[in-house]
């Protein structure tokens, strides 16, 4: 039991570290709004308000991966050289992913909010749409990718961490092809919460989503201490 | 005993290569029909041309005696008269009614030797209203001859003689489950030694691997082109095919881009078991589950809805273990270079 003791302190005291690291130094999720706002108002000047559902999806998806990138694809930075000695002799490396992945899925919560109000506030919503759309299930295949798209870059950025020359770009490499899967599934829930679909049809969709982020999350966790074991 | 082992397996996979090609190519398809013309139709009298593949109707003696044409509207039969008899196709005098129970007909043929044919919604009756065939215009079903023919496989709609294809594109995956697999074990097994060997069994596995996986993209994406008319098309079964490739792919650049760092064997176990609970989610969980216009999915991969016949099993299943016999021996080839680069390199 003191071992699962040992686990959820870690995993508390790492996830209260970066929410207090963000508070006082404030860049990194700026920096990921600034991207996500920025790249949103290109598409707006691009495509003006008469985006079709197709378009709308495809864009809101590349903004909110890239986005995605950018805020998760530099998780283990900070724990480098000394830090990291440090941390493999006192943290335990179970307790540690579950904090960054604890704190990965917050971030990527408030970039679901921004990414979609930034859409919504610019581009509006799409054009020449067959009936009212489904809101609610449009933020629910939001979140649930991000979410699924989070668990991934979390254990592709330990991966990419270790690796002693352009951690960044390689994050980005190895993490297109192992985010398919959930994109596939995620835009077709958009496409659907664009449509008249009926709800009844589209609801394996999360179903899928929320077991391949648990499938995903679980492998991140037993594969986590064999990345970071010296 | 291991060199003559060795010497069995490797030239046995290549025996088995050479009968499949030689069988695959030269074994002929069955007869079958094609298409049927006009596919519109009207009601009155109409002739109907039913072209065939195979030569169903050069018999001994192609004399319009000896075959029955019909055609059926729902459950019910239509009589047809023949007129002309050639070996590639067969022309037929029909009497259309007023009313018929389906307005779609299906075009049976029986022949002499090459049993029964049938063509599914050969033609569309355009004015035709529901209701029963009448009685003069009706057929009994025919006597039905087995066909005679000597060894053949068998004859599919759209899929015709690329049904040859099952003896590439089919092996060639599951030699790549086979040797990727191979590759997952060799990767837990570094996770839990540590050693290198298992490092270097892993890099080969998975590089063999990539490359049957390539062939049976590529393999696939013919047979595509000609039964479903796209070089590619978005279902479950091919993302998950495309993206396993691409996962793999990762593999090797994480290898690359670690350069000689010594975690670099921990590190790319790592990712190589990720990669394969992926695959086998997206090859093997994922596109049962979701409605996918490639065969075998209701169950063993590849088996069922092809509805193997015997013909077609005795050279499926030679294909299965000489590709899987290739595969393996590329991978112990492809072992042996990493070995000698490792052991050169730490010198």
């Amino acid at each position: 039991m003191v071992g699962a003791n040992h686990t959820l302190s870690t995993a508390w005291t790492v996830a209260r570290l970066e929410w207090q690291l963000e508070w006082r130094q404030g860049h990194q999720l700026a920096a990921v709004g600034l991207f996500a706002i920025a790249s949103v108002y290109v598409v707006f000047q691009a495509a003006d308000q008469r985006t079709g559902a197709a378009a709308w999806t495809a864009m809101l998806w590349l903004v909110y991966l890239f986005s995605g990138f950018t805020a998760i694809g530099r998780l283990f930075d900070r724990e480098r050289g000394d830090v990291r000695r440090y941390l493999q002799w006192t943290a335990d490396p179970l307790g540690l992913i579950l904090g960054k992945l604890f704190h990965s899925i917050l971030t990527t919560t408030a970039l679901t909010a921004v990414v979609l109000s930034a859409f919504i506030l610019f581009l509006g919503w799409p054009q020449g749409m067959e009936g009212p759309g489904k809101p609610g299930l449009l933020v629910l295949a939001a979140w649930l990718g991000g979410f699924s798209m989070t668990t991934t870059l979390v254990f592709v950025s330990a991966v990419a961490s270790q690796v002693r020359s352009g951690s960044g770009a390689l994050g980005a490499v190895l993490g297109l092809p192992l985010l398919l899967p959930q994109l596939i599934l995620a835009t077709r829930l958009t496409r659907g919460a664009l449509s008249d679909t009926p709800w009844a049809m589209l609801s394996e969709y999360p179903l899928f989503l929320a077991a391949l982020s648990a499938g995903t999350a679980t492998l991140a966790c037993i594969l986590f201490p064999y990345i970071w074991r010296a | 005993m291991n060199g003559a082992w060795n010497w069995i397996w490797k030239g046995g996979g290549i025996a088995l290569l050479a009968y499949v090609i030689l069988r695959g190519f030269s074994t002929p398809l069955q007869p079958g029909l094609v298409t049927a013309s006009p596919s519109a139709l009207k009601t009155g009298k109409q002739v109907l041309n039913l072209t065939a593949v195979g030569q169903p109707f050069a018999t001994p003696d192609p004399s319009a005696a000896n075959f029955t044409v019909v055609l059926r509207a729902g459950t019910q039969l239509l009589r047809t008269e023949i007129q002309e008899v050639q070996p590639h196709g067969i022309t037929v005098e029909v009497n259309v009614p007023n009313s018929l129970p389906s307005r779609t007909l299906d075009a049976f043929v029986f022949t002499p030797t090459a049993g029964t044919l049938f063509l599914g919604n050969a033609c569309f009756v355009e004015d035709a209203a529901k209701g029963d065939i009448p009685a003069e215009f009706r057929s009994v079903r025919p006597d039905e001859t087995p066909p005679q023919l000597g060894f053949s496989f068998p004859y599919q709609p759209n899929i015709m003689e690329s049904i040859r294809n099952l003896l590439w594109h089919v092996p060639m995956w599951f030699a790549m489950f086979f040797i990727m697999g191979l590759g997952f074990v060799a990767s837990l097994a570094q996770l839990r030694s540590g050693a290198v060997l298992w490092d270097l069994r892993a890099e080969a596995a998975v590089r063999t691997g990539i490359t049957f996986g390539l062939l049976g993209l590529a393999t696939g994406s013919l047979w595509a082109r000609w039964t479903w008319g796209a070089w590619w098309v978005s279902d479950p079964q091919l993302n998950g095919a495309l993206i396993t490739v691409l996962l793999y792919s990762g593999y090797l650049i994480l290898r690359a881009a670690m350069g000689e760092d010594d975690r670099v064997g921990r590190l790319a176990a790592v990712y190589n078991v990720f990669a394969f609970v992926m695959l086998v989610i997206l090859l093997m969980v994922l596109p049962r589950y979701t409605e996918s216009l490639h065969p075998g999915k209701d169950g063993n991969p590849g088996f069922n809805k092809y509805d193997l016949d015997n013909s077609l099993r005795a050279v499926f299943y030679p294909a299965v273990i000489g590709w899987g016999a290739l595969c393996y021996w590329m991978y112990t080839l492809r072992l042996r270079m990493n070995r000698i680069a490792h052991s050169l390199l730490s010198r």
